[in-house]
């Protein structure tokens, strides 16, 4: 990793990259939970994993080690991968009953 | 390892023979890839290969719960020849998509990495929810692949985090230099290293649908292909509790973590158990139970110690063989009843076809953990394995939730030999799926009676 940019995150404290990746992470969580168009719970679940993104480059300059970064990289392939796979399922969905809400998803019960 | 890439291969191979041939090969071609896989794992068995640079080792547990996984994807190919007889389009790519996902089932049981564990868990994921919504026109096919999907997503979101902050704590993924950090340090006081741990076991707790994570379990079950819902509550639950029992042996865990394995197998017992008893539609009685089984199977994770494995390996491969062929045997019965999934469809089974009928009691007196069945040595060397371990009251809970849960798999039964009211239509056994169900209910008996015949 090029020395000057680990200096440069290395000027704010890792507890600060800690609380933000959290509260990014918190963010995340509670938009899957409250919120009830799919597409935005979709976004929501991609800000939790890029929240562990940061935290993870983070970790990854502080503990000065290359591979916490090369997992970044396999983590943005995975969102990619689960992201092409939950937006054909809600295509699907849409074309079902014609529409992104999840109260929709009521059939399965009991 | 040659194994790996040879099921790898096979799932493309299969893609493509979609493409340019006739339905009818596919099975057979698939089995004999699953076949060749089988003689390359069973090839060097007490060697140990490392792949990905150290990332994953195979060693004999990985080997062992491999075996078992791709024997069982054989048996559920087997059952898929009748399944998708008479499906149009998209076989090949179910088939290939189960291949695919046994792929991450194989890493999980042998990563040592915490990046295989994240990798191999997406890769059995991923290729499942677009299984479980394999009906496209079927909306409760629908639902259940975005109910899967969308708290798959979520808990791998929790497992991500986890891991990230386990990397934060100890400057490694690698598990043993994990398990070397936890040695030297006082980790119950890390709270990176804590926070971390609660959220990966979360996010595998999911996996296994252990409660308070089991939510997606019973849609998911009731919505997905029965095909596929036998292949997640065997092939899926193997490789995650594979992976889970993996990851917490190399680690130390600390007094307040166990403390949560504790209360989580108490609730996923008494859940699991309960709730199964007031179930009308098969899958999602199958469901529950599947939720009451994985109580049993962490109760086997509370005091590890060297005969742990065993009776892991031992209950999940009894489990698979019982389940899948009561998913066949629900499968002829749903076809006979025109689509329902009420127990009632079993009524009069063993006057329509006895053996079948037998079959499927000895499936489900081995899921109940009835003596002379494999159930029952496997539920017995749980609860010794939690005495010897010092977690004598959970056990006697487990003990008493096994005993309820008799009570819905008699239900079933007896259902099976109640005479029916009026006449419905003939059962249709195709000889492959007798075979298959013949094979399980052998199974579970030759299992019970001589149990070294499964081991690792």
């Amino acid at each position: 990793m090029e020395q000057g940019i680990i200096t440069a995150i290395r000027t704010v404290p890792l507890d600060h990259y800690v609380l933000l990746s959290f509260l990014l992470f918190s963010i995340g969580v509670a938009g899957v939970v409250f919120r009830r168009n799919t597409i935005i719970i979709l976004m929501c679940v991609e800000l939790m994993l890029n929240s562990v993104n940061l935290l993870l480059t983070a970790f990854s300059a502080y503990h000065s080690d290359p591979r916490a970064q090369v997992f970044v990289f396999f983590i943005m392939l995975v969102a990619a991968a689960e992201v092409t796979v939950g937006l054909s399922i809600l295509v699907m969905m849409k074309r079902n009953v014609d529409s992104v809400d999840v109260n929709q998803l009521n059939r399965l019960k009991g | 390892m040659s194994a790996l890439v040879l099921l790898s291969v096979l799932g493309v191979v299969l893609l493509y023979l979609g493409l340019f041939s006739g339905r009818g090969i596919l099975a057979p071609v698939g089995i004999l890839g699953l076949l060749a896989a089988l003689v390359l794992f069973a090839a060097d068995w007490h060697l140990e290969s490392t792949l990905f640079g150290g990332l994953v080792i195979f060693d004999t547990y990985a080997r062992s719960f491999s075996l078992v996984l791709v024997v069982v994807t054989v048996l559920l190919f087997l059952f898929g020849m009748d399944y998708y007889a008479k499906v149009r389009e998209n076989v090949a790519e179910h088939y290939a998509l189960m291949v695919f996902s046994l792929v991450g089932g194989v890493l999980i049981c042998s990563f040592t990495n915490l990046v295989m564990l994240f990798l191999g868990i997406e890769i059995l994921s991923i290729p499942l929810y677009i299984l479980a919504g394999g009906k496209r026109d079927s909306f409760r096919s629908g639902e259940a692949a975005f109910k899967y999907f969308l708290q798959g997503a979520f808990a791998s979101g929790f497992l991500l985090m986890g891991l990230a902050l386990i990397y934060g704590a100890t400057a490694s993924f690698d598990l043993a230099a994990i398990e070397a950090w936890s040695a030297v340090t006082a980790n119950g006081g890390n709270m990176l290293f804590l926070l971390g741990l609660f959220l990966t076991l979360a996010g595998l707790a999911f996996k296994v649908a252990a409660v308070p994570f089991h939510f997606w379990s019973p849609d998911v079950y009731e919505g997905a292909p029965t095909l596929i819902t036998a292949f997640m509550s065997t092939v899926v639950k193997t490789a995650a509790f594979a992976a889970f029992y993996r990851f917490i042996a190399n680690i130390q865990l600390p007094g307040a973590v166990e403390n949560m394995l504790v209360v989580m197998t108490l609730f996923t017992l008494f859940l699991g158990n309960i709730v199964a008893l007031r179930q009308t539609q098969f899958k999602r009685l199958m469901a529950y139970s599947s939720i009451a089984h994985t109580g049993f199977l962490l109760l086997a994770f509370l005091g590890t110690d060297g005969r742990t494995p065993d009776v892991l390996f031992y209950y999940l491969g009894t489990y698979a063989l019982a389940t899948v062929g009561l998913f066949i045997v629900l499968t002829l019965a749903k076809r006979a009843a025109l689509g329902d999934e009420n127990i009632r469809i079993f009524r009069g089974l063993f006057r329509r076809d006895p053996w079948i009928a037998i079959a499927a009691m000895l499936m489900l007196l081995s899921l109940a953990g009835i003596p002379l069945t494999a159930g029952f040595v496997a539920k017995y060397r749980v609860f010794v394995l939690g005495i010897a371990n010092g977690f004598i009251w959970t056990t006697l809970f487990a003990v008493l939730m096994a005993l309820v849960g008799i009570y819905y798999y008699i239900l079933v039964i007896r259902e099976a030999f109640t005479p029916q009211d009026q006449e419905s239509k003939e059962l249709a056994v195709a000889p492959i799926n007798w075979l298959v169900i013949s094979l399980c209910g052998a199974g579970v008996v030759a299992l019970g009676v001589w149990p070294g015949l499964l081991r690792i």
